[in-house]
Parts: C-alpha cells; structure tokens; sequence
C-alpha cells in the first residue's frame, strides 16, 4: 500500500465526474430536450423521409446513447490508464468478493 | 394449415428449449470443478447479451411494438425510456454497486444505511416489484401459448406457469449467463428476421431500419386520408409531459431494477461493469431499433389489406386470433365495410400476429413464438430469482432465522418461486392492462423506492437509515396512490398511471434528503465506505487519505 497525494486522488475523482456529467447533459437534451420542443420540430429529415422529431424517439437518441456508453469506457479506461490503475490487480482485489448468481 | 402451424411452432420451442437446458446442464457440471473460475471467465461482450436476454421481457418483445403501433410518436417514450436508463445504470450505478460487493439490492441498502429495517423494506419492495413484473410475462406467455393451441390467452396463460414455476425453480437457480446468451441469440434473430422480410415485401429493400422512414411518411397521409390524426404527431395520445412523466419513470426504474443490477455483480471490476453496460444497450438497441419499424410495418399492411375490405372477406388470421379473445372485430355502422375505428386490435398481439397478416409462412411464425417464449421466460426466470433470494436470502436467513442450513434455504427459495408464479398467474388470468402498461407499473415502483436509495447511497455520504426508511416507505405511499388515483381519473398535468414513477422518485429523494439531515449522520465507517466507491479496486479511502495497492 502506497499513500497517494490528496491532490492527485481528488483530481481524478473530478476527472470521471467532469465526463460523466457532459454526457448525462448530452443524455438530457438528446431525450428530454426533444421531446420538450418536438412541436417545433417537425421537418423532413434528408434522405431518410421521417420527420425529424420522430427519427430521434425512434433511432437517433437510441444511437446517442450506445454511442455515449462506449465512449464513456473507452475515456474512463484511459482515465484510469492516466493515474496507473492496472486492470490485472483491480481483478485480484474483487476476486470472490461477490458470489455468483 | 392450423396443424401444420401448431406442429412447426412446437418443434421450435421444443428444440430451443431443449438448446437450454443443455446449455445448463453442460455449464453446470464444468461448475463443481471450478465455480468461482468458470463464472468469472464471463467476458462483458457475453456478459451484456445475458443482460439483454434477461432484460427484454415479453414488454420488450410482444408488447413494444404494438404499443408505438397503437400510440404512434407518443409510444416512443417507450422505446426512448427502456433505452436511456442504461446511462443511469452505468454512469451512476453498476461499478460502484460492483466495487460494494453484496449479493443483492437489499443487502447493499441493508449495509450502506447500516439498518435491519431498511433491508427489509428493500426485500419487500424487491418482491413488489418483480412480482408486478411477472404478471406482465406470464400474461405474455399467455398470448403466445394461447395463439399456438388456439385457446383463449387465460388458458395459455395457466399453461405458462407450470412452464415458468417449473423452469425458475429447477433450472434457473445457478450459472444461467450461458443459457441467457443462447436466449438472446433466439430471441433477437426471431425478431429481426420477420422485420426484414417485412421490410423486403413492403420496400424492395432489406434494411428495415433506412426504409421504413417512407413508410412513416405514408402513413401520415393514408391517416390525414381518413380524417384520423398522423402516426408521427406529437403528443396526440396524451400530454407532453406524459410523454416525459413516462420516459423518466422508465430510465429511472431501469436503473433501480434489482433483478438487472444482480447482473452486474457477476463481472469481475468495475470496468468490466462499465463495458457490460456499453455491451448490454447496442444488443439491446438491436431489438429497440427494429420495434418501431415493425410497429409501422404492420399499421401499413392493417392499413392497406384490412381496412377497407368487406367484414364478409377477410383474411384467415383474423380468425385465429379472434379466438383468443384479443382481436375484436364490429361492423358498428352496419356498412359491411371495415373501419379501422372497428378494429379493436390488442397491442400484445401485433408483433405475433404480423407474420400471418404478412403471409410470411409457418416456420417464421414458429420462429416467433420461439422468440417470444425465449423474452418470456428468461425474464421470469431472473424475475422469481430476485423474489426467492429478497425472501430467501434477505428476510428468512438475514432475518428471521439466521442458522437456517442451505438445504432449508434452498427449499425456502424453491416454494417462494413456486408461490409467487401461481399466484401472479392468478392476477395474469385477467390481465389489469396491456403487458406495456403493466410493466410500467413495475417500474415506477421501482423509480419511486431504489432508484432514490441507490442514487444517494452511492453519492451522498450523508444519507442515512432513518432516511432511507423513510425514502422508499414515502415513495413506495407516493407512486401506488397515484398509480390508482390516475386510474381512477385523478391527473396531475395530464400524467397517467404509467408516469407515476416521477412523482414516487421526487417524494422519496425529498424524504431522505430531510430525514437524514434531521437524524444523526452515518458513522465514519460508513462514510468512508462511501467515499470509497468513488475510486476504482486499487485505490482504498482510508482514515480521510486514498491508498493505492500496488
């Protein structure tokens, strides 16, 4: 065991959380922040014939949100990376300390 | 034609059933070797299949479509709600919950607030809202079983519980992830292959997800033909914020939902969580994705090759499905013509259904209800897991008696899962609404109680026993009331039943809030525990610093 710097500890403590609150805002308007305005947007998305309002209930907040979720483990890996985490002892530290289902 | 049906139909169960349980059967006995090695070696790729398998219900598979079929734009708060709450889940939730370590939801809320109480309010609300959920299943099994023999769906549906009561109880209790992955294999191959022959039938071309945009469009105007309101208007079918009531109550309850969190503690880190999660939604929107192409596929054959014809003069899978009693025909203005308004279609039979409407043969129909028993019973099999082990586990050994044997505990959990499928059976026999709509249900209860205690167990150290109690109790009161006073006719800004989740989560997050303030804060211990799970395995809180292990 190895003390880290206080600093260092809150830093990426505030790192993970910069990330996962630009993509919760991203989350919000993607879902909520159409539906709120839907009325209003109602043009003919190019090419794909629906009305743009639909095509983000039906696919495009749907494809934001997978999108949104690998990146978010690709960043919080690097993050990780960043303050030396390795993924090998995490896996020896947890190992057993839930039961399987 | 009806037999040659019944038999393909049954082959198909029969074959994946049988895929199953030798699944089980082979993982099972690589398991006494090695268990904890075997389970671990869960990679999250596979790992977010089993999610998914366990995740999509028959709400998801049967339900969905019919629904966005039926509702138009304002069913999309389905699609958008059941697909969101994975960023909740994952974000928020699964790795911290994963670093805690505890076998169940009831048992992290037990530790966390350090309160016997609150566990046991926890397992309750566990059981309540599993068993809300598995009367949604079994009422779909019903459809399904009773579309197969021909019966009437309260038939098919006493059928489904032997067949859920028998699985849950000898298969489902160990080392299911494999069998899950074959589940979703069945289930998402048997939904995706209907839409796209669909879709090559309707179109000319074989990606349903680029060429049902037109068919949206066409819709909108054979609508604006009849004088009905369009498929895609907005907010048509209730208020906007029902539409938003509906969808956060959804994401909410989705990641408070005890028996998909269950499901992340069998990967390995934290990061595997994070990965499980990312995994989980793109199988998951596989299915999402295809629902409202397969809701807009259907409107339109209805649409062109039903409505209008003569009542005298339709198709032959209109009878079938009458005699399950979901499917209503009247010829209410005595013009021999049908309307659609003479149409009294069940949302849980669109997506069953829409193979015969669109004459796609008897092994894609087979293939079907494969698909659907495969959402059906997987789900159940999680669900009635989650109710034994609240019941089992939570109240009757941490409980009430603490030097039960295993083998006592076991038998415990084998009779609740039995218990409870009967008697959800039971209510199921007349459904109190669509699949959908009942699944809705379960999630706002579990909007109104876990979600809250979760969200501010994990990131407010402050929160403690007296609040939570007081949390999930108020939520609990909150979202049951209105979910009967909107029944009753009793609305808040146009929200309905299904929306009741907002009010339940924004009641309790309020009450532990306060009562926590009010009360005496966590010990240090606790406090520390908390802080802790903002850093990954390697790193430890401790006496106010961080350590890493290296």
């Amino acid at each position: 065991m190895e003390k880290i710097d206080k600093k260092t500890a809150d830093a990426y403590y505030r790192e993970k959380n910069k990330y996962i609150i630009i993509f919760l805002s991203i989350w919000f308007v993607v879902s909520f922040g159409v539906v709120l305005f839907a009325d209003w947007l109602q043009f003919e998305m190019p090419l794909l014939g629906f009305p743009f309002h639909y095509w983000m209930g039906a696919q495009g907040s749907i494809l934001t949100f997978i999108v949104l979720l690998f990146i978010s483990a690709k960043v919080s890996d690097r993050i990780d990376q960043k303050y030396g985490i390795d993924e090998g002892e995490n896996e020896k530290i947890s190992y057993g300390k839930t039961a399987d289902h | 034609m009806g037999n040659e049906q019944f038999f393909v139909s049954l082959t198909f169960i029969l074959l994946t059933f049988g895929l199953y349980i030798g699944i089980a059967i082979y993982n099972k006995a690589k398991q006494t070797s090695d268990f904890y090695v075997a389970s671990r070696g869960v990679p999250p790729v596979f790992n977010g299949m089993a999610i998914g398998a366990d995740w999509m219900s028959a709400a998801s598979f049967i339900g969905m479509a019919g629904t966005v079929m039926l509702l138009g734009y304002d069913g999309l708060a389905y699609i958008m709600g059941w697909t969101g709450g994975y960023l909740l889940l994952t974000f928020l939730l699964a790795p911290q919950l994963r670093k805690y370590g505890r076998y169940t939801v009831p048992e992290f809320i037990g530790d966390r607030y350090g309160s016997h109480t609150a566990r046991v309010i926890a397992a309750v609300c566990t059981i309540i809202i599993s068993f809300t959920y598995s009367i949604g299943q079994l009422s779909g099994s019903g459809v399904v079983i009773g579309r197969l023999l021909e019966v009437d769906a309260a038939v098919g549906t006493l059928i489904g519980v032997v067949l859920i009561a028998f699985y849950a109880a000898f298969g489902g209790m160990k080392g299911i992830t494999w069998t899950q992955v074959a589940q979703y294999l069945v289930l998402i191959i048997a939904y995706l292959v209907p839409v796209i022959f669909m879709s090559l039938q309707l179109t000319s071309n074989p990606v349903p997800w680029i060429s049902y945009g037109e068919i949206v469009t066409r819709l909108g105007e054979i609508d604006a033909d009849l004088g009905l309101s369009q498929y895609f208007a907005p907010f048509d079918e209730g208020s906007r914020w029902q539409f938003m009531a509906l969808m956060f109550t959804l994401m909410a309850g989705t990641a408070g939902l005890p028996h998909v969190i269950v499901r992340f503690y069998t990967v390995s880190t934290m990061k595997a969580a994070r990965w499980s999660g990312a995994w989980a939604l793109l199988f998951i929107g596989l299915l999402y994705l295809s629902a409202p192409a397969y809701a807009a596929f259907s409107r339109f054959v209805l649409m062109t090759n039903v409505v209008g014809q003569p009542i005298d003069d339709l198709p032959a899978w209109t009878e079938t499905w009458i005699n399950t009693g979901l499917l209503q025909i009247a010829d209410s203005n005595g013009d021999g013509t049908l309307q659609w308004s003479e149409l009294m279609i069940n949302a849980d039979i669109v997506v069953m259904a829409t193979p015969e409407i669109a004459n796609l043969g008897v092994f894609v129909i087979g293939l079907m209800a494969a698909g659907a028993m495969a959402a059906a019973l997987s789900t159940a099999g999680g669900l009635m897991i989650s109710i034994s082990s609240s019941f089992a586990h939570d109240i009757y050994y941490r409980v009430l008696r603490p030097h039960a044997s295993d083998r006592n505990r076991l038998a415990v959990g084998r009779i609740t899962i039995v218990a409870a499928t009967v008697l959800a059976g039971v209510i199921a026999l007349n459904p109190p609404g669509v699949i959908t709509q009942i699944v809705a249900w379960a999630f706002g209860l579990a909007a109104g109680t876990f979600f809250p205690a979760l969200l501010l167990g994990v990131w407010w150290k402050r929160a403690n026993g007296p609040g939570v109690i007081a949390g999930m109790l108020t939520g609990l009161a909150v979202t049951l009331t209105y979910i009967f006073a909107a029944q009753a006719g009793f609305q808040i800004a146009g929200i309905n039943d299904t929306g009741a989740g907002v009010f339940g989560a924004a009641s309790a997050i309020i009450a532990i809030v306060v009562v926590s303030l009010l009360t005496k804060a966590p010990s240090q211990k606790i406090q520390e525990e908390v802080i802790d799970l903002r850093y990954p395995e390697q790193m430890t809180y401790k006496d106010g610093d961080v350590w890493i292990n290296k």
